[in-house]
Parts: C-alpha cells; sequence; structure tokens
C-alpha cells in the first residue's frame, strides 16, 4: 500500500503549521479572574462544586434512564431466565439470520434459547458468529456482549471485542447481555476504566450507546429507528 | 458595500418577512427551548458544567502543539495516517488523491460542517465520486443542491410537505406519506445500499482524545457509526481546535454537548475509534486517515482577545437563542458558520474586509454569550470584530465623513443645537408631505417598515431648561 510510506514523506506543511501554532501560543493571555476561584472537578470528593448528582442506586437509576432513552431492559434471575428472554425477544422479530459475538456464555445463551425454541416447536434461526466475520446487511437481530453499563445515562459500552463494529448498528435490534455486575455509576468511571485498562490500545473502536438510533431532523420530530436499530435490548442478569 | 454585504441585507429583507419561514423556525425553536431547559435541569450545576468545559477547552487550545502531536503518535503506532492541512486546497487535494489511487467510486459522508467549510464534496464530484450525505438533514438538504441551514439541524428551515415533495421528485415518485418516520424510512432503504456499495466513509469528529489518540463522534441516527464500520477506508476531516486533553473529559463534555445541541442527557452513540480494524476484529476500515484542517485557525492563537473562539464545540446553542438568526434564518449569512459563532469567526477565516457586516448582524443583546457551554465571549466579540475592521480602514469614506461631524458636534454644543433644530424640522415638513420611509427619507432604514418615531416638539435643551426653571 502506498499509503504507508506517505505519512511521514507528503506531510510538508505539518512542519509550517505546527510553526504558525508555536507562533501564535508564544502570545501571552492574562488569566482570566474567575480562574482563580475553586476549580470544577467530576468527582464529589472535596470541592463543593458538583457537576452530576451523585448515583446512589446506579441498578435502579440505570432502568429509570432506559426508559427515557427507549430502550427496553429486562432484569432476569439466572441464564435460564435470560435464555427465555432472548427467545421471547426473538420470536417477536421477523424470520432471517441472527448475527451473535462469538463467545463462550453467548454460546451456552445460545444454546439454551434453541431448546426452549424446539419445545415451543418454533422455526430455528440461522446464526452467524462473529469469528465469522462481519454481520450481514439483512441480519434481524445482533447479540452481543458489553464491557460496561453506565447507571448515569442509561447507556451500554461496546468496543470492538463486542463482535466488533457492524454488530451494534447494522441490524434492526441489538440485544446486550449483561450482567448487574457491569453496572458502573457514571461516565467518568466507564471513561477511567476505558484509559486505566488500555481498552483503545485492544480495540480500534468503542462506543457509548444510549439507546435506539433516532433522529429530530423533520420538524423536531423525534423517529426511532433511523440508520441503526428500531430496538436495544438489555437482558441483564443478577450477578456477574 | 461588498457584494456579500448587499446579499446579506437582501436576504434578511426577504427571510424576514416570510410568514412560512417564520412558522417553521418559531416551532422548530419551541421544541428546542423546552429539549434545552429541560435538559439543563438534569445537570446539577450547570454553571459548574460550563466552567468545566471552559477549563479543558482552554488546557487543550493552550497547549495546542503538544496535544496535537499526542494524538497523532498514538494514530500512527496503530497503522493510522495522519494529515496536516494548511488549507482547503491541500485537504481536498489529499482526500481526492487519496480516493484516486484506491479506485474509490462511491463515498459516504457523515455529518461534519469542515467538510461544508473546505468545500470536499464539490472536488470529489469533479473526479467522478459519487458522494452521498448520510445524515437525514444533510441527506435533504445535499437533494436540494443548497448548504446546511443549521450546522445541528441542517434541514430546520423545511416543514415535512415540503420534504415529502422533495422526496417524490428526487427519490420515489409513488411516494404518498409526509409523516416524519415514513419519511426517514425513505431515506433508510435509499442509502442503506449507499452504505454498502461505498469504498469510502467520510466523518468529522466532534473530538480528537490526545491523551487516548481517538477521535470523538457524536451522532443520534446512527449514519455516522456506518460510514465507520462498513466501508475498508475511513477518512476524518476536522479542525485542529476539536483536540482535547483526556479521554475523561468526555465524561463532561459528552452530555454538556448534547444538552447545548439538542437537549439530551447524552447522544446516542459517542463513538471512539482510534485506528483501522485490528487483527481479529469482525469488521471495520482497513485504512484509517485522519485530515488535521488549519485553514485559518492557528492565526487566532496569536489573538489574545479572540483566542477563546478556538475553544467552540459547534452545539448551536448561540444560533438557536439568536435573535436575529430567529428572524433572517441560517442561509441569509451566506457562510458555513451562520449565527453569532459564525459571525465572529467568519471574519477571520474569510477576510475581515467582506464579512465586517456580519459584526452588526448582532444587536449586542449577549444571549449566545449567555448560552454558550464553554463561555465563549461571543457578543464582545462582535463588538471587537467591529472595531477592528475600523482600525484595519475597512469604512466607507462617507461614514468616516460622519464621524468627522458628529464629533465637531460633540465638541461644539451651538452646532450640535442647529443640527437638531434642523433635523427636526427637516424631518417634520418631510412626514407632513407623507414621505416617511421614501428614498429621500434620511430616516428610512426605520421609517421603511415601521410608522416614524413621532418628532418632539422641542429640543432636549429646551425641556432641561424649562424643568430646572419650574423647579
Amino acid at each position: 500500500m502506498p499509503q504507508t510510506e506517505k505519512a511521514p514523506t507528503d506531510n510538508s506543511s505539518r512542519a509550517r503549521i505546527l510553526e504558525r501554532i508555536r507562533a501564535g501560543l508564544r502570545t501571552v493571555i492574562p488569566e482570566p479572574p474567575a480562574m482563580a476561584s475553586e476549580p470544577v472537578i467530576l468527582k464529589p470528593v472535596f470541592f463543593e462544586r458538583i457537576i452530576f448528582e451523585p448515583i446512589s442506586n446506579p441498578l435502579e437509576r440505570f432502568q429509570q434512564e432506559c426508559v427515557s432513552n427507549l430502550m427496553e431492559c429486562a432484569l432476569t434471575a439466572d441464564s435460564a431466565a435470560s435464555a427465555r428472554q432472548l427467545s421471547e425477544v426473538l420470536q417477536s422479530l421477523p424470520a432471517g439470520e441472527i448475527f451473535v459475538q462469538d463467545d463462550p456464555s453467548l454460546r451456552r445463551l445460545i444454546e439454551m434459547t434453541t431448546e426452549i425454541t424446539t419445545e415451543l416447536a418454533a422455526p430455528r434461526r440461522a446464526i452467524r458468529w462473529s469469528s465469522q466475520g462481519a454481520p450481514a446487511e439483512a441480519s434481524q437481530a445482533t447479540v452481543t456482549l458489553a464491557e460496561a453499563l453506565i447507571a448515569q445515562t442509561g447507556s451500554i459500552l461496546v468496543t470492538a471485542s463486542c463482535g466488533g463494529r457492524g454488530a451494534s448498528v447494522v441490524a434492526p435490534c441489538h440485544i446486550v447481555y449483561a450482567t448487574t455486575g457491569q453496572l458502573v455509576p457514571d461516565l467518568t468511571t466507564a471513561l477511567s476504566r476505558v484509559s486505566q485498562e488500555r481498552i483503545l490500545d485492544r480495540n480500534s473502536f468503542a462506543c457509548v450507546i444510549s439507546g435506539s438510533s433516532r433522529t429530530a431532523d423533520i420538524e423536531k420530530i423525534l423517529v426511532q429507528g433511523a440508520h441503526g436499530p428500531r430496538r436495544l435490548v438489555v437482558i441483564l442478569e443478577s450477578g456477574g | 458595500m461588498s457584494t456579500a454585504a448587499q446579499r446579506f441585507l437582501q436576504d434578511a429583507a426577504v427571510k424576514s418577512a416570510d410568514l412560512m419561514h417564520r412558522e417553521i423556525i418559531r416551532r422548530g425553536m419551541d421544541s428546542y427551548d423546552a429539549a434545552h431547559l429541560k435538559g439543563r435541569a438534569r445537570i446539577r450545576d450547570w454553571e459548574a458544567a460550563r466552567q468545566k468545559c471552559q477549563e479543558i477547552k482552554r488546557e487543550a487550545i493552550n497547549h495546542l502543539d503538544r496535544y496535537l502531536l499526542q494524538f497523532e503518535e498514538k494514530v500512527i503506532a496503530r497503522g493510522g495516517h495522519v494529515f496536516w492541512a494548511a488549507d482547503s486546497e491541500e485537504a481536498c487535494a489529499y482526500v481526492k488523491n487519496l480516493a484516486t489511487q484506491l479506485g474509490v467510486r462511491t463515498v459516504v459522508k457523515s455529518k461534519s460542517m469542515v467538510t461544508e467549510e473546505i468545500h470536499l464534496s464539490p472536488v470529489l464530484e469533479k473526479a467522478g465520486i459519487k458522494v452521498w450525505e448520510t445524515d437525514l438533514g444533510e441527506f435533504i438538504v445535499q437533494l436540494r443542491e443548497e448548504p446546511p441551514y443549521h450546522i445541528v439541524t441542517p434541514a430546520m428551515h423545511l416543514n415535512r410537505g415540503q420534504i415529502a415533495k422533495l422526496f417524490r421528485e428526487k427519490l420515489d415518485s409513488g411516494i404518498t406519506s409526509d409523516d416524519p418516520a415514513d419519511l426517514m424510512a425513505v431515506a433508510r432503504r435509499k442509502l442503506r445500499e449507499a452504505f454498502f456499495a461505498a469504498e469510502m466513509g467520510i466523518s468529522g469528529a466532534n473530538f480528537l482524545v490526545a491523551d487516548a489518540g481517538v477521535i470523538a463522534i457524536s451522532t443520534n441516527e446512527g449514519n455516522g457509526r456506518l460510514c465507520t464500520s462498513v466501508p475498508r477506508i475511513h477518512v476524518v476531516v476536522t479542525g485542529i481546535e476539536k483536540v482535547i486533553p483526556r479521554l475523561e473529559d468526555l465524561a463532561v463534555l459528552w452530555p454538556v454537548l448534547a444538552t447545548s445541541g439538542t437537549g439530551q442527557g447524552i447522544t446516542t452513540y459517542g463513538t471512539l475509534i482510534g485506528g483501522p480494524r485490528r487483527p481479529g476484529e469482525a469488521d471495520g476500515p482497513d485504512e484509517f486517515h485522519v485530515v488535521l484542517v488549519d485553514n485559518g485557525r492557528s492565526q487566532l492563537l496569536a489573538d489574545a482577545e479572540q483566542r477563546e473562539v478556538l475553544h467552540c464545540i459547534r452545539c448551536g446553542a448561540c444560533l438557536n437563542i439568536c435573535p436575529v438568526f430567529r428572524h433572517v434564518g441560517g442561509h441569509t449569512y451566506g457562510t458555513t458558520y451562520p449565527g453569532p459563532i459564525g459571525s465572529v469567526l467568519t471574519p477571520h477565516l474569510n477576510g475581515i474586509a467582506e464579512f465586517k457586516h456580519l459584526s452588526y448582524a448582532s444587536s449586542l443583546c449577549g444571549a449566545c454569550t449567555s448560552v454558550c457551554p464553554v463561555k465563549i465571549d461571543l457578543h464582545h466579540h462582535l463588538l471587537q470584530n467591529r472595531r477592528n475592521a475600523t482600525a484595519a480602514g475597512a469604512t466607507k469614506s462617507s461614514e468616516r465623513m460622519m464621524f468627522r461631524a458628529w464629533r465637531s458636534a460633540m465638541l461644539h454644543p451651538w452646532m450640535y443645537a442647529l443640527g437638531g433644530w434642523s433635523v427636526r424640522k427637516a424631518l417634520r415638513i418631510l412626514y407632513r408631505l407623507g414621505l416617511a420611509g421614501s428614498i429621500v427619507d434620511p430616516m428610512r432604514v426605520w421609517n421603511r417598515y415601521r410608522s416614524p418615531v413621532p418628532l418632539p416638539s422641542e429640543s432636549f435643551r429646551a425641556r432641561w431648561r424649562k424643568d430646572r426653571a419650574a423647579n
């Protein structure tokens, strides 16, 4: 590929831009007086100014935020209940292939779901695993894990490890299998963990997803299901 | 008067009298206002949030070179490419050459104001490449062959009926419904084909995170997700000022951007991308290029008063609250960035002589400054731009003469009294003749669309003397 060699050689303006930036920054700007007052911090530790309300009950908050984000959250007691939940969601969808992140826990869940489907004599679905590549454009649903759940904003954090990039956006329904142990209180905690665990060095992609895809570009009227999923379902199992 | 200024005045006069336009904008802004206030109430200390965002952006801009280099190093280490473009031509040429070399025939774009600023799409289309805007609003204005009306909601000047008609004409004559959900479905079907046919996806970036070496994109529709997941090449075109120091900064910037932009607590997709698909990943582009556009931004760093204009996160809050924007609309500005931030920024990017009139497209009421989530002192910058334009000699000789006359009058009370007397007399005769607002009326600018302000029977000085004598 010719571009690999290009970055250092073809960048004739790089030095010029950096020089202009440095020259500009030599202009000293007096500190505005407002800065002298107490600094604002994100975490309610010592200082008085707290930007976001501290979260006392992450699970409750997560469920509330799911409602306002127009996503579905089903709390389950164990993996059998999760499998029943998944089977219900899948039965509500039109016929067609589903895409599943290739992970041992999801293989087990799908196996249990298939048993339920067989008992019900419902038609079996073709499954494409993430180890076989990207989800097909016509996939009816994608089933993945999440890296974390964020209570503050009712969000799920996914990375490329969760079945890839398309796994959370290509199909009309995205189903996330998570445990309550994955809940973190807020965005700050989630992002600190991404930094500390060097998650972005191991993944080319991460995404904080807060609800189904939507638009309000026409008359500011909310339409659910734009280019991405119309439904985002979190199957939230106790424990983990 | 420059042509841009003339066009502005003409378009402003037409738009502010266009009742349908007013109705559409009023309704759009009303629903934004309600959502915005509700969103702000969700944040316990909004002022602290603004201050935090201001501090983050100030730190980033004051060490711009360091943070850009940190970002670049990380991206290159992951196999990505970083190109530094001094101006529009360099940026467009890089993307065009890349596309031609790699045999790209179709490009899908997610919303990016920087690509509008550098006019990238026409360059690609001239090279025979089909470009699809995939954000619904951008797609609509692309079909209408017009620029975005607003930096966040590009098609907010159109109602559903107009959009349905457009789709019937350009996409499918069989469309009968004008329901927004049905119109979205039409666009979705059309653009799905484009997403899966395109070899290249072009996106912007809301933030460049220095310590993690990733770009951050906020989208609701998911088009930005598809643009950066499906095609085999991903090109990011963004401004150098988008950099922020730390990943954790997004914990406040994301909610504040969403609240100020649309009133949401957080945007649906906060995407972080640091490079091409890694070995073992299920999908993602094989190539990842970041084009860092300067295009006049580095000059602003040397401006001690206005460096903070580079803090802007392009949320659109100042447009939404601006009484001038609400009346004249986005297209009247004739610039990539409309509204208060555009009026401040455009003279820096495109020349003060041609765009000084924008500094006067403001009542200096300060509403923009009061809502800016990074606390840019917008209305004072408009005032500074007026001063700078005058100092640079970009004023008309007639204006300079008027001010000289004014100066003498202020220094010589008899001259002031005489002037006041003769103007009162002259206007009284003029108004009596029914010539108020006509071409000979010196108060024409005001009187054209309004009934004249009643003239006082005597001068202020006469009244003052009388009142003092009475007491």
